[in-house]
Parts: structure tokens; sequence; C-alpha cells
């Protein structure tokens, strides 16, 4: 099989089958994208509360953390349920790095980054002999055992050692935020450049080899090798990205946060962040996006309009069942079908095309 | 070296609560191919219901048993309504459905019963034996040997009963049983009912020995499905020794400073354990995808 | 399925119409935003504006509705009196029994309500002690818009609602903050946007050492101090095991602090640090003993320490050790919850009176939590603690020009409160601006478990912490109380 083939996935008729698809439709589709963002970026802070900003840029952090369990269970097939205690390691790796070193703010989030995308990596090991329940099982059990961990170690808030929490004699520190980022405004738009560049690298790898061989492997794991694939590779890949998102988020929450508490980790998150983004839609962008709001600004609009926040829970369970059932793509499918049927009227309406 | 025999022996108590809601697990599991991940939650509003009617003064049998009943009608509902749509989805999905009605379950019961903190009551619980250095009271007794008779009982059920080995059958292969013309939805009914029974008992045991409460009865069922893991989510027995082990494994931990905040971890470590034990040898099979 | 695949990711104009909805949906929630800001986290806690039946009595009666009357709003229409209750409350700021017109003060609390436990019942006594102040007369007129948020014992959440607070409502003061979390997370946003808050009760250290935080309650290191001095003293035990929750500027604060007190005086303290979350109350209670103490403190809020006593009693260790706990555990529903087991056997330190005492202000608090609060509002120590802070907060802000008033008068005002003296507390309270720590409550007395109920059994003394240092200084310095 020829690598050719293998592009059914990711590209349509007219492309170039070139390592690097970089074509003008490609362009325009992410400048489509970019431009909204853009505008977003600029304009929305000045529009937006401070209860609201800070609603949008929680959002935006567990939209990355959302895009790596979509792209493990939408391009693998492989259930995570460990993405929150991920977050959790990565939010743990920054704050520690930050107050013991004096590393910029880049630098402690691509540390925290990075050790994530290890502990990622170490958690997917298993992965390459299991597949379906026991992958999601222990992926569960690590999320409870990082629950019961963090519980007990807290996180890093100035003191020294290795576990860097302060003794009862003295302050306890907030976490410094990037030197160009300062205010909550300024904060939010860099928070929305990192998502944004989280989402850029995931569409990358979509695209190229990684993509590819992703989608080979969730075809047919036989074909994939006898095709040359690097499965091990491949999925162990798939892991330490995934792995590496949850991390950069970590350490974007620490900062916005500035100090986080042991007792706000449980696998009930990593749960619920898992059951939202298939709710949101594990086929695209849009799905982790959609899941970010979901997971963290509909909450919010709760707590504006004074209703009872359990309620949410109620909403989240059954759109789960929803999307299982009925709509597999998610809400960014179904908004999608939309959006195609919206397109192809105005297609339609305006003659040619 | 500290004494570790009351430790052992309110380990012991704990773990019977690991395996029973383990014991749930797996009968169901073995049966429909669902690792329901709301048994716990189902157990909570049973558990909620009896408090409440207790509350209103009704006698106290009567209270148990609509919890348990409520248990029950719950996950029946599931079971015919919603599982079925689902029927030829993988066990992951399946599961991650049985997610969703948890949710719906554990946002109803905080909603309409607030997060106040309640305690749960039976009266077996003043009376006790002491044991090792430590007093059991009889409801631990009775939570253990209930463990002890259920399993038994599944098991008895399960080999020597003729829907028992339906279930079996339809376990190890649905599509097979259905062309034998067994029942495939009547027999999965079943299935549900003995597991929403047994998640009624495990929500009332649970929340008089630990606490009533919604959240921690919901997420119990991690920590159960540890025990179901090391029972190869197959073996009754496998399961009710791991949840034991567990138990056990977590109480003898405390007196040890330095582990001891940590050691509600050891049914995660042990199945995490026990997981790549399982896989040690597996190697990449040919089935495709998931 | 394949087909939305090719569509989303190569229908461009498809693509620009999703983005077009989502920045159309944020827009939407940016305009929820900017001009929405609510009030109220739970039932009964807000205080009404006029303009909303502020005098009606809100027992027995739904919730306080939510959206706040926008600052720039002026003269709101007269609201008719209710005679029983204007006749009866010349208790609450100026007592006119006249409904407050004119432009809200907004005040704000962060509480910990949904969550491992409820602390909003310190907000909710400062809410009935505005909606009296609002009932008669307000703040030289002006009425007190009381705007409560729960940060859910996160604090991501804590952070955000008190943005909320201080940048969306510009409230001009927080008053009977309760929680866990929100003292950390957001005391540098209270000293970057100067604003007071008086806490209802202050729980970790961190609310006992920041510059805008004063407290009127003793903290746990305090209260749980104050009932091993009585146990060293009344019962001479030298050994105590120290059972508190493994929480951040909790556990080790606490029992360092007996420790630090007990080191010169031959008395050795065992730590039992534990997650609140635990399920297993009987191995913690066997490690607590296996270490033969003379008697046990169990230093957690009522709903863990429950269980635990439960845990004791199954094992029958109520004769072999005292059980102390500090005034978290005083809670007129406690001694029910554990059950006549313990009548005789249990001690707590209070920081603030007995709530059935029939000391004046505490009369007062009782009688306006009756009239002005719901039947639902607990009627304990954190209440008690809240109603102080209302009561310190309003007397404040009556001296103030209600023209000018605003965050900045109302913060230097605050600072710089003294001698505030009040029956509820053992002493006076003030806040003590030259430092950066907050306790002016640190004498207490002590309650015993007596036939279902509290029975108060010492008078006022003084918890002699070491850390107590620099503030017995600045009072020894003058002009802070009498």
């Amino acid at each position: 099989m020829t690598s050719r083939s293998l592009n059914s996935d990711s590209t349509t008729q007219g492309e170039s089958m070139t390592r690097w698809p970089v074509t003008v439709a490609s362009l325009r589709s992410m400048a489509g994208v970019a431009i909204p963002l853009i505008l977003v970026a600029i304009i929305l802070p000045g529009l937006l509360s401070a209860f609201w900003l800070r609603a949008l840029t929680s959002s935006a952090i567990f939209a990355l953390a959302a895009a790596g369990v979509a792209l493990l269970y939408g391009r693998l097939g492989l259930v995570s349920l460990a993405q929150v205690a991920l977050l959790g390691v990565g939010a743990w790796v920054a704050l520690r790095l930050s107050h013991g070193t004096d590393l910029p703010f880049e630098l402690v989030l691509l540390g925290g980054g990075i050790v994530t995308g290890l502990v990622g990596l170490i958690v997917g090991l298993p992965a390459l002999r299991m597949r379906g329940l026991y992958l999601a099982l222990i992926t569960l059990m690590a999320a409870g055992g990082f629950q019961v961990i963090v519980g007990g170690t807290g996180f890093p808030d100035g003191g020294s050692g290795f576990l860097g929490r302060v003794t009862s004699a003295s302050a306890r520190l907030l976490m410094e935020r990037p030197f160009v980022a300062q205010s909550d405004e300024a904060y939010f738009r860099y928070v929305l450049v990192v998502v944004a560049a989280g989402f850029l690298l995931v569409e990358i790898h979509r695209r190229t080899r990684p993509g590819r061989a992703w989608a080979l492997i969730r075809k047919s794991e036989a074909c994939a090798l006898s095709a040359g694939v690097n499965v091990t590779l491949y999925q162990t890949w798939a892991f330490t990205l995934a792995g590496f998102l949850a991390g950069i988020a970590g350490g974007l929450l620490a900062g916005s946060v500035g100090q986080l508490d042991g007792r706000n980790f449980p696998a009930s998150s990593s749960i619920l962040l898992f059951a939202l983004t298939v709710v949101g839609g594990v086929y695209s962008w849009l799905g982790p996006a959609i899941t970010g709001l979901l997971y963290r600004a509909f909450p919010s609009l709760l707590i504006a309009w004074n209703i009872d926040g359990n309620l949410a829970f109620i909403v989240f369970g059954a759109a789960l069942l929803h999307a299982l059932i009925t709509a597999p793509a998610g809400i960014a499918g179904q908004l999608g079908d939309v959006g195609r049927w919206l397109s192809s009227r105005i297609g339609r309406r305006g003659g040619t095309r | 070296m500290p004494n570790l025999s009351p430790f052992f022996v309110t380990g012991l108590a704990v773990g019977a609560i690991y395996a029973l809601s383990g014991v749930g697990l797996v009968v169901l599991y073995r049966a429909s191919g669902v690792l329901n991940f709301a048994y716990g939650a189902i157990g909570a509003v049973g558990a909620l219901l009896a408090w409440q009617l207790l509350q209103y003064e009704l006698p106290e049998t009567l209270a148990w048993l609509a919890g348990i009943g409520l248990a029950t009608l719950l996950s029946l509902g599931y079971g015919r309504m919603v599982a079925p749509h689902l029927a030829y989805r993988d066990t992951v999905v399946k599961a991650v459905a049985t997610l969703g009605f948890a949710l719906v379950l554990l946002g109803f019961s905080r909603w309409y019963w607030s997060d106040d903190p309640r305690q749960f009551a039976i009266p077996t619980d003043t009376i006790g034996v002491s044991m090792l250095g430590v007093r059991v009271t009889v409801t631990r007794m009775i939570a253990f040997s209930m463990t002890l008779l259920i399993t038994i009982g599944v098991a008895l059920f399960l080999t020597r009963t003729r829907l028992g080995l339906l279930m079996r059958a339809l376990a190890n292969n649905r599509d097979l049983s259905a062309l034998l013309g067994i029942q495939v939805l009547q027999v999965e009914t079943w299935a549900w009912f003995i597991s929403g029974v047994l998640a009624g008992i495990s929500g009332l045991m649970l929340s008089d020995l630990v606490r009533l409460d919604a959240i921690v009865l919901t997420f119990m069922v991690i920590p159960a499905m540890a025990a179901a893991v090391v029972g190869r989510l197959r073996s009754l027995w496998g399961t009710m020794i791991g949840g034991l082990l567990i138990g056990v494994l977590e109480a003898v931990a405390t007196p040890f400073q330095v582990i001891s905040p940590y050691r509600s971890v050891a049914p995660f470590v042990v199945a995490i354990i026990v997981i790549l034990w399982l896989q040690r040898r597996r190697v990449i099979t040919f089935a495709g995808g998931t | 399925m394949f087909n939305l695949r090719f569509a989303l990711t190569h229908n461009r104009r498809s693509q620009l119409l999703i983005a077009l909805l989502i920045v159309m949906m944020l827009l939407l929630a940016g305009c929820f935003g900017g001009g929405d800001s609510s009030s109220a986290g739970d039932s009964g806690t807000t205080a009404d504006t006029a303009e909303e039946s502020a005098a009606e009595p809100v027992a027995g009666e739904e919730e306080a509705t939510e959206k706040e009357a926008a600052a720039e709003e002026e003269a709101m229409p007269k609201e008719e009196a209710q005679t029983t209750e204007a006749m009866a409350n010349t208790l609450c700021g100026l007592g006119t029994g006249e409904a407050a017109t004119g432009e809200p003060i907004n005040v704000g609390a962060v509480v910990g309500a949904t969550g491992p436990d409820d602390f909003s019942s310190a907000a909710k006594g400062a809410a009935a002690y505005f909606n009296c102040v609002n009932a008669n007369g307000g703040i030289n007129g002006r009425p007190i818009n009381y705007i409560v948020e729960d940060d859910g014992w996160d604090p991501e959440q804590a952070a955000q609602v008190a943005a909320k607070l201080v940048n969306d409502d510009k409230v001009v003061a927080l008053v009977g903050n309760t929680s866990f979390v929100e003292c950390a997370a957001n005391a540098q946003l209270y000293e970057d946007e100067n604003v007071i808050v008086i806490t209802g009760v202050g729980v970790p250290r961190e609310c006992f050492y920041s510059a805008n935080i004063a407290p009127t309650n003793q903290g746990p290191r305090l209260s749980n101090l104050g009932v091993i001095q009585y146990a060293y003293e009344t019962y001479g035990a030298r050994k105590f095991a120290c059972m508190a929750p493994n929480v951040p500027g909790m556990a080790e604060w606490i029992c360092d602090g007996l420790a630090a007190w007990g080191a010169d005086k031959g008395v050795t303290i065992e730590p039992v640090f534990f997650d609140p979350a635990t399920m297993d109350p009987t191995s913690l209670i066997l490690q607590a003993v296996s270490s033969e103490p003379d008697a046990i403190t169990i230093s957690t809020p009522a709903g863990v320490a429950i269980p635990l006593f439960g845990a004791a009693e199954e094992q029958d260790l109520r004769d072999k050790y005292h059980w102390l706990g500090p005034t978290s555990l005083y809670d007129l529903d406690f001694p029910a919850a554990v059950g006549s087991y313990w009548d005789g056997y249990l001690d707590a330190e209070i920081e603030l009176v007995n709530t059935d005492s029939t000391s004046p202000d505490n009369q007062a608090w009782l009688q306006i939590l009756d009239e002005y609060g719901t039947p639902d509002d607990p009627r304990d120590s954190f209440s008690q603690a809240g109603f102080l802070a209302a009561k310190i907060f309003v007397a404040t802000a009556l001296e103030l020009d209600p023209a000018s008033l605003d965050r900045d008068t109302v913060t230097e005002a605050l600072r710089g409160v003294t001698n505030f003296k009040t029956d509820l507390m053992c002493g006076s309270w003030y806040f003590g601006p030259d430092l950066d720590t907050h306790n002016a409550n640190h004498a207490g007395r002590i309650v015993s478990q007596v036939d279902g109920g509290w029975e108060t059994i010492t008078d006022c003394f003084e918890i002699e912490d070491p850390d107590l240092a620099p503030i017995l200084d600045m009072e020894a310095q003058g002009g802070l109380i009498d």
C-alpha cells in the first residue's frame, strides 16, 4: 500500500499528495478559522465582564485538554479517562518550576508539557497490548490514583523541597503570569494563542504521516503492520501528544488561577471531560472547542442565572446518551450537518458552483 | 512494627463493601457485556429514597425494600430502554453510555437531596463483638457475610440454574445465542434485574458503613471496578477476594505515617498491577481497531 | 459519517459558517456577561433591594430574586413599611422603621456552599442583618445589595466569582466570607483592588495572614489550642492526638500550633492527618489511639466529625480518652447526630458566645434571624460570625457620608475600626492595619455536651498561642482595644 491510498481520510481528490499538503484549499480553510479567532481575541475581552472572561479562559484551557482526548478517541478509538489527571500533572510541574526556578512562563509551560507528555507515554504503554475496555479501566485507575496522591501532596505554592509546599509559617504564593500577559484580558489572549497553537499542532499531525498512520491503524492493524507502519511508535506518539496538550493546558490553568487545590482533580472530572468530548464531537477541531465551552462556560452560565449547578450533570448525561445513540459525531458533527445544509442552500441560490 | 491485626479486621469490613459492589458489576458484565458505571449511582438513589422514607417515619423494612425496589427499577429501565440501542456497539461504548446514565442520576440526587451530611443508621450498628483488638459491629458482620452469601448464591445461580446457563451463553456469544433461540432480551432483562437488586443492597450497606452522600456512593464504583478487575471481569470468587485484598491493604497502611495519607490509592495500584499482569503476554491482535 | 468529515475539513463555506456560529455564540456570551451581574448564591441569602419588597419578612417565602439593580438607577419607588418589624427593630442600623431607598451599596460574599460541606450559614446570618438594616433606613438612606457567590470549594471558581464581585459588581467590601479555598486564591486580588474582607469564618491560615482579610472568628488553630489548654489544666492531659484534615494551610498549621504551645510544658502532640473524604473512619480512630494519648482532638467540620465519633462509639472508647474539639463541632444538631453516648464525654471550645445565650447582642441575632432570615437558616456559630461581620460593616458605613461612600472610603474606614464592643465575642474587635495578620478574636470559652445539648462550663479565657506575639504587642501599644 502506498501512501497515496492512505490519504483517503484527510484529503480531497484535487490536492497534491505531498508530505505536507500545503495547498491553497488548506490555507483558505485555516484562514477561515484563524480570522474569526483573531477577531475574537481582539474584540471579546473588552466586551466581557470579569466573570465571563475567566469562564472563557478556562473554557479555552479545557478545550486544549479535550483536543488530546478527541485525538485519542477520534483517530485511534482509544478511550482515555485520565486527561484531567494529566492536566493536574502538568499544572503541578509548571507550579514547581515557576516557584522553584527563575524560568520564564513559556519555558515553565513547555517543561510541564514535556513531563506530562512523558507521563502520557507511560500511561499509554499498556495501550500497546490493550484495547477497549481494559485501556479505559487502566486510565481510570491511573486517574483515581492521581486523585489520592495529589490530594495528599497538594500543589506547590512557593515552598522548598520536592513537594514545594510552604510550611505553616509563611505565605502561599501565586504562580507568576507571563511577562506580556499579567492582566486577565491579556492572559485570555495569551491562552487563545497557545490553544490555537495546540490545535494547529494536532491539525499538522492529522494532515501528515502520523495522521495517515493513525487512520490506517484504526482501520486495521494488520494492514498497518503489513504496510510497514510502526504501530508501536504511532500509538505511543498519540499518547505522548495527548499528554503534552494536557500538560500545556495544566500550566495555563495554574497561571490563570494562581493556586490549585489537590482536592479538585478527582477521577470523576476526567470521566466528565471524556463524556463531554464525545458530546462535543471527536472528528474535528470544533468538537474540543465545544467541549471546553460545555465543561466550563455552561456551568458558569448556570451560576450566573442562579440555577443549581447539579442540573448541568443531568444535561451532560442525557447529551452523552444522545450522542452515543443517535449522533456519533457529536455536536460538532451536527453543526457540520447544519453548516453543509446551509451552504448547499446558499450555493444553490447562488447558481453556479 | 505496629500491631496490624485491628487494621486487618477493619480492612476486611471495608473490603467486603468493595467486593459486594464488584460482584454486582461482574454479574451484569458477564451477562450483557456492559460494565455499568452507573452501579454506584443507582445504589445511591435507592439509599437516598430509603433515607427519605425513614424521615417520613415509615417502618424500616418498608423503606429499605422501597430503596432496593427503586434501584432495581432504575436498572431495569436502563436495561430495557437504553441498552438495546447500543447492543451491537463495542463494550467501551456500552460502558461509556452507562456513564451518561450515572451523570443523570448523580445530578438528580444532588439537586433533589442537597449536599447536607446525612447518616444512615441500621439498628444493628450498636451491637458489636470484640475481635483482635477492634470492635466489629453486627452491621459489618452482616455486610461481610452477605457478600459471601451473595457470591456463593450468584455463582450457584450461574452454574446450576437454566437462566444462569442462558446468561453464560449470552456472555459467551450474543449472536450465536440468538441463533440458538435464546430469548436474548429476556435473559438480559433478568441480568439487569439482579444487578439492580445487588446495587440497591450495596447502596444501603455502603450508606450505613461509609456515608450517605451521592458523590461518594456514585464514585465508589471505581474501587469496585478495581475489585472486578482483579477477578478479570469474569470470576466472582476472584472479585470477592480482590475486594477483600484491596480493603485489607488499604487499612493496614494506616499506621505507617509516611504512606498513611495515600492509603486510598490501594485499589488503583492493585488494579493497575493486575491489568498489566493479565496483559503481559498479549500481542497485537489482528482484530482491527477497538 | 465520513461525508461529514469531508464536509468539515474541505467545504470551506461550511467551515466559515461554523466559525461564524462560534463567534456569534461567544459574542452572545459577552453580551450576557457584560450586562448581567446577578446576585445570590443560595436561597434566602440575598438582601433584596428596595424596589423588590425588601421590608417583607423572608421567613417561609421563596428565595430572593437575582437581577441586581444597576448601580446607576436612581430614585426607587418608596416601599410601604411593614409595621410589625419596623417597630421592633431599633436594633438594626438607624432603626427608623422605614425602608431604605436610594442608590444601593453593593456588598459581596464568597462562601463554600456546594461541596464537601455547606458553609453558607455565615452569609445567611449577614443577609438577615442586612435585610433588617434595609428595612430600617439602610446606610443613611442607601440600601445594601448583598451578593453572595458560591465557590464550590474550588480555587478556580473562587477566583472567578471574586473577580465578578470585585470587578463586575464593584462591591465596596466583602462581608461574611466562609471558605476553605478562597482566602488563598483571592488575597492578592483583594490587595490589588483595595477591597477589605471581613470574613464570617476564616478557616485556613491564609485568612489570618492576609493584609486585606480580617476574620471575626479565631480560627481552628486557636480554637483547638483553647480546648487543649482546658484539657491540660482540668484533666492533666499531657499527650494529645491531633486529628486534622490534610488540607493546605490547615493540618500542619493547627498541630504545629499545639506543639509550639506545649513545647515547654511537657506536652506531646501526635498528628493524624487524613483525607476528609475517607471512607474508613475506624482505621483513623485506631491510628489516633495507637499512640495511647490522654486526649484526642478532632479538628474537622461537623459533617466529617460525625462518622469519626460513630467509629469511636463502635469501639467503645469514650472512657479511655478525653474527647475534644474546636468550635466547628459546636452545632446544636451535633449532640443529636452523635447520640447520647457522648453526653458528658465531649468538650469543645467556642469562639463566640454560646448560641442560646441571653446576652443582648445574641438575642438580637436570634430575633433578627427569625424575622429577616428563613426557618432553614442554621442558628450556629458561623451564623453568629457572619452577623457580627455585618454589624461591624454597617456601624462603620453609617459614619461615612452616603453620597461619597465608595470602596476607597469604606476600605479606609474599615481599616480604622477599633474597640468594637459586642457581647458575641469575649473581647473587642478591631482591624489592626499595621500588621498583615489579623486575629482580633483570641479568647474563648469551653462547652461540654450534656443531656443532648451543650452547656457552657468556663468563662472567657485567653488562648496562649506563641504566634500571637506580634498581635499582642500591637494591642499593648494601645488604641485598638480598651
